[in-house]
């Protein structure tokens, strides 16, 4: 659709200036001028196609084809081919049916808990207040440490001996607890730790949206008479739409995801209460030897990812794009 | 696994180079070496899991006598904790790649790593001198009648316990049958003493009840022959995880014990050195790790035998365990072969042994024995009827981990005794 | 008039005392568990169980020393760098070519292969981390730092792409007549114009690949056997496990490694956000 028209073959002889995109085609046929073209571009997106072809596409069909097979992962391809027995089996997989069930109770706490705070205290560090950007410094920090590292730092701190978390509740007569321990609190654990992680993350996200909206809109309601609430729940809110569905975006895909810092914190337990599917398949792909199986988890992690993304697209971001990219300039 | 660094990091310089100016990034080195390069010249890489004290500096000094010995061999040590050199070890198998000299409990395991060719058959090459190790040592290295490891240790699991707190709980002996056992359970929780330490995060230390308890009930020809007809629906294996869930239904363990680990200071071994749990089910070295996380209870540890079942087909002799060896990786050199000869000889063992947490593998040793809690465990290992090795190493990888997966489960109150011989049969179908 | 006038003073002291309020306890909740890591660290494993809170007493450095002292953390140090540049340089130069003729060129199907490069946001690492270690595998890529290298790259075009290429596009099209007239080659123009036009755009992206590369622990875990090749993510991982009954020891390790991030997010930190919220909002 947006191939530029081919100048018709006829003109070419004396074109000299056949479009404003090919200004400088005077000395030369239009035809070498785009076969010259053609080299080009398919020069410079070369390393593109074999380098995302060859460790992006082609690992992701591979995780198709072997999920139809029965395999033990050595050697280079399956050879057992069992159909669709590996998703059946899923089907049966208490486990399995255990990760999406608490993959969808961390989404209701992210966009329940996490995200109404995280934009709570973006409005909060809207105000004009003395060290704004300290505070706004100190808030991101915890996003740019790795995974690993904060899940190994919250061991530490969630154990139950010597740990901070205990003693921080005994000071306010709290018993010792076992938080990583325990089946019923282990996620509650997991989302704290989740949270500290990531609210900066998504605070930015929202004071870039706020920072865009114009104040004059704010101070226009405000002159209208509209208390604080109300501003927020007819001006701010909906003008923050767009920052908003991409939070809400990122925030189930990252869950879909969500493997390191599950995997160091609690390595899916006790008795798989804080198991999620990323970690399922990283037990059956590279402890039990069960490659198939384990593709197949990854092809439905995947497609939830595609079905999701498509769907949101289409359905929810679709009015957005154009305030995005608006927005993104507006930034620039 | 011996290639060299500055190589491989030149060639990715290269590479990155190449990159950098346009052309195709696809330029991709073959392998990262291997290259035998000069043949005088040998590098051995070996992976061992005596990560503390007193082992580690044993093996470092072995290695460094033979390397004195053997002016052309550069020995590589990588000391792995238990659990973090698990979890490698299955992306090394996976990978093809595997150390020269890496830890194993033999059984299903090391045949898989044998089957995918990263463990070498060395029967030829220790024919000569295999005989000096005790047949008991090395039958779980023996597969199919080729040898592809040698032991260094050998134990067995039982249970150890605290006897200042057995004495408080007013118990005197040690529990011979599973009704005494559970009668000490019971005394225990009314003196206001945590029964039983249990790190269910490691999930193993579960396993060994449920294994001590098909044994006794159902015998160990039965474990045996569940393996090969792959089908563990046997009503005494039922049986077993009846027993097991009675266990757990007094609520023996430590609080939190769903998501302890076995050898951090909060783990089963420190709740134990910490006089906070009366008793463990563990292998020969639990001494040695309670020392080495919390504190050593000197002669208040005490150590016996997994009890007897009323009624059952096992004896209450047969012992369940195993201790460590080594196999060889795919490609090593020949000297790794004789480095393991090395550190078997006589002078070795004695070395080793002399640590009080190794138990000799080798014949004429045994005087070399003289810390208490090892002639405990090498008495009752000399009484022992039968032998069983650990169950997540005598099975396939698959199988093992579902076995420890399952009987966790059940431990937790959310499998049932039946839903556990039926996971692990299921398991097992599919290999 | 006059309770409005009593009043207003009143709001002007509290508002901002109730607004610093609540950010400290936010910054105490960020800030008291890496505090509790960096005097953990000064503190030896029996002050630990005994005074977990309080400030070490006597202040022992020598967990930090240790660790300083050991040629492993150096050693993962440097190749976390190095792994983290090299992958920005492939990333962001491959990136870079492919957005240029994504950006000023129109070819038929060009809208369809960018959706492709770009529907790449939505493939986790997570699920290609089988068949990239089978693949891996095949090209004899494992224990191989392009192991890693490469298939980061390649998981970061999607939005290195699509970041640069929105930049290239508000680059005004009289600058590349101009500099066509004046013979430059479509390279020319992109290498010597382009580019450095392009700087903050690039700045952004390499950021971005910086710490995600940095970040990555799962493909450097599978990939890498060699302890020699090791990252920090994997270090640590490990480490805890090795030191498993030396806390002390393991919390100094941990906020070393914090260390280097932590300065790259101060020096860095306007490039980070930038780029987040503009890939983002983009999405």
């Amino acid at each position: 659709m947006t191939s530029p028209p081919a100048p018709p073959r006829v003109r070419s002889r004396h074109a000299t200036a056949s479009s404003p995109r090919d200004p400088a085609a005077a000395g030369e046929s239009p035809a070498a001028r785009r076969r010259r073209n053609w080299v080009t571009i398919i020069l410079f997106l070369l390393p593109a196609i074999v380098l995302f072809g060859l460790l992006v596409l082609a690992p992701i069909a591979l995780a198709m084809y072997s999920s139809f097979f029965k395999w033990n992962g050595f050697g280079l391809v399956p050879t057992n081919f069992i159909g669709f027995e590996n998703f059946t089996r899923m089907l049966n997989d208490k486990i399995v049916i255990g990760d999406l069930w608490r993959g969808l109770s961390l989404i209701g706490f992210s966009l329940l808990i996490q995200l109404p705070l995280s934009l709570a205290i973006a409005l909060l560090l809207n105000q004009k207040m003395r060290g704004r950007a300290v505070y706004r410094l100190i808030f991101f920090a915890p996003y740019v440490l790795s995974e690993v590292i904060t899940a190994v730092l919250f061991t530490m701190i969630l154990s139950p001996g010597r740990g901070l978390a205990n003693e921080l509740l005994g000071l306010i007569g709290i018993s010792e607890s076992t938080f990583l321990s325990e089946p019923d609190t282990v996620m509650y654990a997991l989302f704290i730790v989740m949270t500290w992680k990531y609210f900066g993350f998504h605070m930015i996200l929202y004071l870039a949206g706020r920072q865009s909206i114009p104040n004059e809109l704010i101070e226009a309601a405000q002159i209208d008479g509209a208390g604080a609430w109300k501003t927020f729940r007819h001006v701010t809110l909906p003008l923050l739409g767009p920052t908003i569905r991409i939070t809400i975006f990122l925030s189930v895909i990252y869950t879909v995801q969500l493997f390191d810092l599950v995997y160091v914190l609690t390595g899916g337990g006790p008795v798989h209460a804080s198991e999620t599917l990323g970690v399922t398949m990283y037990e059956f792909g590279f402890r039990r030897f069960q490659v198939g199986y384990a593709s197949a988890i990854s092809v439905v992690m995947f497609l939830l990812s595609l079905i999701f993304a498509l769907g949101y697209q289409r359905f929810v971001m679709r009015r957005d794009t154009e305030g995005a990219i608006t927005n993104m300039r507006a930034a620039r | 696994m011996s290639f060299s660094r500055r190589g491989v990091l030149s060639v990715a310089a290269a590479a990155l180079f190449l990159a950098g100016c346009g052309s195709s990034g696809s330029e991709t080195p073959q392998g990262g070496g291997g290259s035998g390069a000069a043949q005088e010249k040998v590098t051995i890489e070996w992976w061992h899991i005596q990560n503390i004290e007193p082992m580690k500096p044993v093996w470092d000094q072995l290695a460094k006598d033979y390397m004195a010995a053997h002016p052309n061999v550069t020995i590589n040590i990588t000391a792995l904790e238990n659990e973090a050199f698990k979890a490698k070890m299955t992306t090394v198998a996976q990978s093809g790649e595997s150390p020269d000299i890496y830890q194993t409990w033999g059984g299903g395991v090391l045949k898989q790593q044998a089957d995918a060719g990263i463990a070498k058959d060395i029967t030829a090459d220790v024919a000569s001198w295999i005989d000096t190790i005790t047949p008991a040592a090395s039958a779980a290295y023996k597969l199919d009648g080729k040898v592809y490891g040698i032991p260094y240790d050998i134990g067995m699991v039982g249970f150890w316990y605290n006897k200042a707190l057995f004495a408080k709980a007013g118990i005197e002996g040690t529990p011979a049958t599973w009704g005494e056992f559970i009668d000490d359970v019971k005394k225990l929780k009314a003196a206001g003493i945590t029964p039983l330490s249990l790190a269910g995060k490691a999930k193993w230390p579960g396993h060994y009840y449920w294994a001590y308890l098909a044994m006794r009930i159902g015998g160990l020809p039965a474990l045996k022959e569940a393996s090969v007809s792959k089908s563990f629906e046997n009503p005494d294996f039922i049986a077993a995880g009846q027993k097991l869930k009675e266990l757990s239904d007094l609520q023996p363990f430590q609080k939190g014990f769903l998501g302890a680990p076995y050898d951090t200071p909060e783990g089963q071994a420190a709740t134990m050195g910490n006089a906070k749990a009366a008793m463990e089910l563990m292998g020969q070295w639990a001494p040695n790790v309670q020392r080495d996380t919390s504190k050593d209870l000197g002669d208040d540890l005490g150590f016996f035998p997994f009890p007897s079942v009323e009624g059952g087909k096992g004896a209450g002799t047969d012992a369940f365990g195993g201790g460590g060896g080594f196999a060889v990786g795919g490609d090593a050199p020949p000297e790794a072969v004789d480095f393991l000869k090395f550190i078997t000889s006589a002078d070795s063992v004695r070395k080793t042994v002399g640590t009080g947490v190794i138990l000799p593998v080798v014949k004429g040793v045994e005087d070399a024995v003289t810390d208490p809690r090892g002639k405990m465990v090498a008495d009752s290992l000399a009484q022992a009827t039968d032998f069983q090795l650990y169950l997540d190493q005598a099975y396939p990888p698959a199988v093992g981990a579902q076995v420890n997966d399952s009987v966790a489960e059940l431990i937790a109150g959310t499998k049932s005794p039946e839903e556990v011989v039926k996971a692990i049969t299921e398991v097992a179908q599919s290999e | 008039m006059s309770m409005h006038a009593r009043d207003k003073p009143a709001v002007q002291v509290a508002k901002p005392i109730a607004l610093h309020t609540v950010t400290i306890v936010i910054g105490a909740f960020v800030l008291i568990p890496i505090l509790y890591g960096v005097l953990g660290g000064f503190k030896t494993n029996q002050q630990l169980s005994t005074n977990p809170i309080g400030l070490p007493d006597p202040w022992v450095p020598s967990n930090y020393t240790d660790v300083l002292a050991s040629g492993s953390f150096w050693l993962q140090l440097w190749n976390s760098v190095f792994i983290a540049v090299a992958t920005t340089v492939i990333t962001v130069g491959v990136a870079a070519l492919a957005a240029f003729v994504f950006a000023r060129f129109a070819f038929r199907g060009r809208e369809l292969v960018f959706t492709i490069f770009a529907s790449g946001l939505m493939f986790p690492f997570a699920v290609a981390i089988l068949p990239l270690f089978i693949l891996l595998r095949f090209f004899g890529l494992l224990n191989n730092p392009l192991g890693v290298i490469l298939p980061q790259a390649a998981f970061g075009l999607a939005l290195t792409i699509i970041i640069l290429r929105q930049f290239f596009r508000s680059i005004p099209g009289e600058i590349e007549e101009a500099a066509i007239l004046d013979g430059c080659t479509p390279f020319g123009f992109f290498w010597r114009i382009l580019l450095p036009m392009a700087r903050p755009a690039l700045a952004t992206v390499s950021v971005l690949a910086m710490v995600s590369s940095w970040n990555n622990f799962m493909l450097p875990l599978v990939v890498f056997n060699d302890p020699g090749l090791w990252t920090l993510p994997v270090g640590v991982q490990q480490f805890q496990g090795q030191f498993s009954a030396d806390t002390a020891r393991i919390l100094a390790y941990v906020v070393l490694a914090m260390v280097p991030a932590l300065a790259f997010y101060s020096i860095a930190e306007r490039q980070l956000i930038g780029g987040l919220t503009a890939g983002a909002t983009k999405g």
